[in-house]
């Protein structure tokens, strides 16, 4: 989890990210924002080597053309409700609040759903620490090229290298 | 307290001591934000509700990044200045 803080992986990621975005760029004529959102993703969970379950589930998860990955898993949701009834308290009519919110983490973190609280947690904090480096280095590409484009090409390479 | 819910669902079978660790190291990654009742006053529920927030916050932020960016690939010819961006990103 300390690694996603290093300016190692910052690095590592953002120079990736970038390279896989200029790829795809050469091989269609426009990257929507979701597939880039994917992209994203995807390289943030190769550059979490398999360690953990959430970067393998992104990894395995097949590529969907715009819409959310999560969607396809939908179904599955309503299995989970319908085998927890037993365990609700008579008074309240809806599962005790620690379980709806476990439920509700473990659909935000990818392929968690069927796992223990002690291994979601764990992995959520992994999860959280990777996701703000994403953002740390998607912002820092986005500075880099909205700069880039203020200036005159010239310019651009030069003022870049001074950073 | 939060202890009750625990025993009461057999499915969790870790101590509280496990789970209030775990709940630390959520706490501690989440962003501080000002309560008015933020101290060790939050229970399990709020903890994981604040967590669920951030996560979707951070999928937001995410998503607008992918926004802009995917705007500003398509403007500007990245190709030619990519060795020169990757060179500045890497320092």
């Amino acid at each position: 989890m300390k690694r996603w803080r290093t300016k190692r992986e910052h690095q590592i990621y953002s120079s990736k990210l970038f390279q896989a975005l200029c790829r795809s760029r050469r091989t269609s004529s426009s990257t929507s924002a979701k597939e880039l959102h994917q992209t994203a993703d995807r390289v943030l969970a190769i550059t979490a080597k398999g360690t953990t379950r959430w970067s393998r589930a992104i990894l395995a998860a097949p590529l969907t053309a715009g819409t959310n990955m999560k969607k396809h898993k939908k179904a599955k949701v309503t299995v989970h409700t319908r085998s927890r009834k037993p365990v609700v308290n008579r008074e309240k009519k809806k599962l005790p609040v620690v379980e709806r919110k476990l439920k509700a983490l473990r659909r935000l973190v990818p392929g968690c759903r069927k796992l223990s609280c002690n291994n979601l947690l764990e992995e959520t904090s992994d999860y959280i620490a990777a996701l703000e480096m994403q953002v740390r280095a998607m912002t820092a590409i986005t500075e880099f090229l909205a700069r880039g484009e203020a200036q005159a090409p010239t310019d651009r390479l030069g003022s870049i290298g001074n950073m | 307290m939060s202890s009750r819910r625990w025993r009461e669902s057999s499915r969790t079978n870790m101590s509280e001591e496990q789970i209030t660790q775990l709940l630390s190291t959520l706490r501690q990654l989440l962003p501080e934000i000002p309560h008015s009742h933020s101290h060790k006053a939050s229970s399990a529920a709020k903890v994981l509700k604040q967590t669920c927030n951030y996560i979707k916050t951070l999928h937001r932020e995410v998503d607008d990044l992918s926004d802009r960016l995917s705007q500003l690939l398509a403007t500007i010819d990245a190709d030619s200045a990519e060795a020169a961006i990757i060179r500045s990103l890497l320092t």
